[in-house]
């Protein structure tokens, strides 16, 4: 699809952009006195990229809180050098120059550098796939390739909550590998390995599911058969091509599937366990096995296949063997009119906004079916054409009542680390578990506590307005009177003193951020108070809630002499700025 | 084939264009004008304990039927290679733990899990029942009406989430309102402190959700204060700290505006729940590891705050997850089995603890979106629908089984497929006897259990009144 010379010219021009990236100075130019030569730099990069051979941007941002706000969508977050860029491509190029970039394996390369430097007694531990996790997201410049991986991590959902899924943390770094790699690619693809991937198997059961045996009343596991269909492809109810659900004759939801199809798909998933080069019982079993069995995909034993037919949603399967049954099911899956809406809708809703007009996920869902060329299930075509939509595109819109999300804690606290280009002390951004709603942030990515994920993209939160107004919320799904206290606790103390773990005999948790540039402006309340506002806000903070933090924030003496308490009041008016801002209700809701 | 949907009512999986028309405006006003023309209850405290199991809990090994013919077919069922999920039968090593019912069922015997001891002691001491074979249904069927697919039965059974919104909520995901939450609804106007009505120490849950009661989300830390609301911050002047302001003022973006409404409840809340909660070290230790008696704990130190809040009426929701067992059963479940039982004689400790003293006005009851299949999948279970669950407390018609306990066996007339059982209770039956007992009257219990009608009896009698 892109020619050689295509990529090598999209390569240079991101490499000389510092588009998405987290490190390097910031370079605002509404903002007060810079570093002079950073910014003059990022400026001769981005008017070499915008420039010369593409000609100029065709669809730039009207403002720098429309790139703001374009960047909360496709990243974990802006900051001011990515809005800088952002204002010189306009929205299509950085789309399609971050469609181009090509997937790595950044987790199970993270895996094997860890590996190389264990310490004595020390395992790979799940702690390894969190750090990569945010290392990535932080500092990784192929961002909308990442923030895609996290959303389908979210739908084809394996957890490191369970423990045998625990048992492997490397594998489950391969199965984030392997959702980046699919971003971009083909749905029916994505469908195959991760129907194929070992922690899957584990996680769902179909690892070492036996075909039935009916003398000792034994049967297929229907575990992954049920959630394939409930959850990774066509869902409960028949969809017309707009996400709304079709109606029968007596205005009733109409069931995608039975029991019948379930038992009928289950023995389609037998005789699947780990990777290796035979098939021999003993593999099946895993008495004997290879090394890497963890990051390769699944493999079929026929000897506990069932290798009659299989029926399931009006098809039969005939075919006999293990990985040709699967192929045959999933293509049958993958046709159903439903994939496209139900899964097209489900990403807006990751990315822009939890309730898409019916129109709009129409309009995704058609490119879902057909590409343009002829293609079913073309990713990269389904996330630019949400992207690109008019509806997200649509800046005026997100002033609506019934605009916009209510930000998961994860992508909360990723964007408070690239709005101030946090660093990792270690490089290796210690971050654990962070599930507890109270003395953490609530949330822990590869960590959802079952396989509905972290909240149901249906979700309504009872006796509220939005209940009433008929529309979904899934994020505020966990949402209660001790996560809203812990956020706001935790980020009292977050914000001075970073976040994450220690690092070995240092008094300072590893993830800091840099606050350089707004401890520059700090003496002028309104404007690091603007500067904060768009970068955590999209500059949505209404007026009387920034007269509010300015008054704040201006309380604090800076007319000072002594150089070391003059600091410290710098310090503490950025600190409370920027906490300020993320404790709002318009950051914490993505509009 | 194709089952006839259970209920005429609509409802969404997601909230998509078309329009949801079921109890609205016109219901609550039903409710109110009820609420409003029965007498209230006596006076006096009385809460419900909904202890939630969370993925569907293997009822064949947790009680089981010991009589030879039962134990012949739980065995053939359960002993399939390669890990038979089998428990041992009574009197061998690590075997089934047998309970005397105090009414005998004709040429029948039974048993719990041999990680239940605790349990049977309480059993024993007639301070828990059991209640055999409940289920979602929108009507009594029969094996033969299951075959003929001639009778409504609940939209997906099966799937997780549907199920678990059809116990908690008598409707598929998508429901809104559950009856711990309608329950509140109706005997709200008992308590001082109406937001105190509905608590979970477990996270949401619509079975709390109400017209009107929302629930109260509570962890073992207590309610949680937040800081830095008064004063100075990061040395700005006090008056000047705007946090309460900007984290609780009204917004024109609904999802903001909902926002700022949990965090407004959670500092109004917090002070009075925490003044008044019974402290930690006053009450007995939790058994270790046991995130279900943690959150016992914190429900019963709220129940011994009831007197200073001025609160009659509470429904209280807690979990245990992890009940999913296709894979690697007999370990997993033996584990959770331990941890129900520990956590059922610690609530019993808690109620009889001085500090709570609320032994007779208390009930635990669990519940669970489905039970499984009698039959192995060579390591665990799948998906089911009859269930037996637990009721347990001092109001409790104890050491008695309230139901004929089903046919143990495939091709039975309790088996629609691989052993899972056809319900003989409906959840209706089960929560009815429950609503009676918090004192709601019939009509309100109808109203909240419109199925309830079709089932011969509403009250399974294992409440003392």
């Amino acid at each position: 699809m892109q020619g050689t010379s295509m990529r090598v010219l999209a390569t240079l021009l991101v490499s000389g952009w510092l588009v998405g990236c987290g490190s390097g100075g910031g370079s605002d130019t509404s903002a007060g006195p810079a570093d002079a030569a950073a910014a003059a730099a990022a400026a001769a990069a981005a008017a070499a990229a915008g420039g010369a051979d593409l000609g100029p941007a065709t669809d730039p941002p009207a403002t720098k809180a429309a790139a703001a706000r374009f960047l909360s969508q496709v990243s974990f977050g802006p900051n001011a050098t990515a809005i800088d860029g952002l204002m010189s491509s306009g929205y299509s190029r950085w789309v399609d120059q971050q469609l181009a970039k090509p997937a790595g394996t950044p987790h199970l390369d993270y895996f094997a550098a860890r590996t190389a430097e264990l310490d004595e007694g020390e395992t790979p531990s799940e702690s390894w796939v969190y750090e990569s996790f945010w290392r990535t997201a932080i500092t990784a410049d192929d961002q909308l390739r990442h923030r895609v991986a996290f959303a389908l991590s979210q739908i084809f959902v394996i957890s490191l909550a369970d423990d045998t899924v625990n048992d492997h943390p490397r594998g489950v770094a391969g199965y984030l590998d392997m959702l980046g790699r699919n971003a971009f690619g083909n749905f029916r693809t994505l469908l195959e390995d991760v129907s194929l991937h070992p922690m899957m198997g584990i996680y769902l059961t179909h690892l070492r599911n036996q075909k039935g045996d009916l003398a000792v009343g034994r049967v297929p596991d229907e575990n992954y058969a049920r959630e394939v269909m409930q959850l990774f492809s066509i869902g409960l109810y028949e969809l017309n091509l707009d996400g709304t659900v079709k109606l029968d004759s007596r205005n009733e939801p109409i069931d995608t599937y039975t029991i019948e199809d379930v038992v009928g798909l289950a023995r389609v998933f037998t005789g699947f366990s780990w990777a290796g080069p035979d098939s021999s019982n003993a593999r099946f079993f895993g008495t004997i096995s290879i090394t890497d069995r963890d990051i390769l995909p699944m493999r079929g034993y026929p000897n506990f296949h069932e290798s009659g037919a299989k029926t399931f949603l009006g098809t039969t399967v005939t075919a006999s063997t293990p990985e040709a049954s699967l192929k045959a099911a999933l293509d049958r899956l993958f046709a159903h009119p439903n994939v496209g809406p139900f899964i097209g809708r489900q990403l807006i809703q990751k990315l822009v906004t939890s309730n898409p007009s019916p129109a709009y996920v129409a309009r995704v869902a058609t490119v879902f079916n057909d590409n343009g060329q002829g293609v079913r299930g073309d990713l990269k075509a389904v996330v630019r054409a949400i992207l690109l939509d008019a509806e997200a595109r649509d800046d005026a819109a997100a002033g609506a009542a019934a605009a916009g999300k209510v930000r998961e804690p994860v992508l909360r606290v990723a964007a408070w680390m690239r709005a101030f280009d946090a660093k990792s002390t270690t490089g290796r951004f210690l971050v654990g578990v962070t599930d507890d709603p109270v003395g953490s942030i609530g949330q822990t990515p590869l960590r959802a506590p079952s396989v509905f994920n972290f909240f149901r993209p249906g979700y309504v939160p009872p006796n509220t307005s939005i209940a009433q107004a008929k529309l979904v919320s899934p994020e505020m799904q966990n949402t209660q009177e001790t996560s809203v206290a812990g956020w706001l606790n935790t980020m009292r103390n977050v914000v001075p003193n970073g976040f994450g773990n220690n690092p070995p005999n240092d008094s300072k948790r590893d993830v800091q951020p840099d606050y350089a540039d707004e401890l520059a402006i700090a003496d002028n309340a309104a404007a690091l108070v603007d500067r904060v506002a768009l970068l955590l806000t999209a500059d949505r903070m209404p007026a009387s809630v920034r007269q509010q933090i300015t008054a704040a924030v201006a309380s604090i003496n800076v007319a000072i002499s002594n150089p070391t308490n003059l600091e410290t009041a710098r310090k503490n008016r950025v600190h409370l700025a920027v906490f300020l801002a993320v404790a709002s209700p318009e950051f914490i809701v993505q509009k | 084939m194709k089952r006839i949907d259970a209920s005429r009512r609509h409802f969404l999986r997601t909230a998509a264009a078309t329009s949801l028309v079921g109890p609205g405006a016109g219901f609550a006003l039903n409710l109110a004008t009820m609420a409003a023309a029965q007498a209230q209850p006596a006076p006096g405290y009385r809460a419900l304990i909904c202890v939630f199991l969370n993925g569907g809990n293997d009822q064949g090994n947790m009680v089981l039927a010991t009589d030879p013919g039962s134990w012949a077919e739980y065995r053939k069922a359960r002993i399939t290679a390669p890990s038979p999920i089998a428990l041992p039968e009574v009197g061998a090593a690590g075997g089934v733990l047998p309970i005397v019912p105090n009414t005998a069922q004709a040429g029948r015997a039974f048993a719990v899990h041999p990680s239940m001891g605790g349990l049977v002691n309480e059993f024993n001491a007639g301070r828990v029942a059991v209640i055999p074979n409940v289920g979602t249904l929108v009507e009594p069927i029969t094996k033969a009406q299951w075959d003929a697919r001639n009778r409504r039965t609940p939209a997906q059974l099966f799937s997780h989430n549907d199920q678990a919104s059809t116990w908690q909520a008598m409707r598929p995901e998508g429901a809104r309102i559950g009856w711990g939450g309608r329950m509140g609804d109706l005997l709200a106007s008992m308590n001082t402190y109406t937001n105190f009505t509905a608590i979970s120490a477990s996270g949401n849950a619509v079975f709390l959700s109400g017209e009107t009661v929302l629930q109260y989300q509570a962890s073992s830390a207590g309610a949680v204060s937040i800081g830095g609301l008064t004063g100075s911050l990061f040395g700005s002047t006090a008056a000047t700290n705007p946090l309460r302001s900007i984290v609780t003022g009204d917004r024109g973006n609904l999802f903001e505006n909902e926002h700022a409404k949990v965090v407004k409840r959670a500092i109004d809340a917090q002070v009075a729940l925490t003044t008044n909660m019974v402290p930690t070290a006053s009450l007995p230790a939790p058994p270790a590891n046991n995130s279900l008696a943690n959150q016992l704990l914190t429900v019963a130190r709220i129940i011994g705050a009831r007197g200073a809040l001025g609160i009659q009426r509470q429904v209280f929701y807690v979990t245990l997850g992890g009940f999913d067992t296709h894979d690697n059963q007999t370990a997993n479940h033996a584990v959770l089995m331990q941890r129900l039982s520990e956590a059922i004689v610690y609530f019993n400790a808690l109620m009889a603890d001085p500090d709570v003293n609320a032994v007779n006005e208390t009930t635990l009851f669990t519940a669970s979106e489905f039970g499984r299949t009698l039959t192995s999948n060579g390591d665990g279970t799948d998906h089911g629908w009859g269930a037996h669950h637990f009721v347990a407390g001092g109001a409790v018609r104890g050491k008695e089984m309230y139901g004929a306990f089903p046919t143990i066996g495939v091709n039975t007339v309790d088996d629609v497929g691989q052993g899972r059982l056809l319900p003989k209770l409906s959840v209706d039956q089960y929560a009815g006897t429950l609503a009676k007992w918090f004192g709601l009257s019939d009509p309100q219990i109808a109203t909240i259990f419109p199925n309830i009608v079709n089932f011969a009896s509403r009250d399974l009698g294992f409440m003392n009144p």
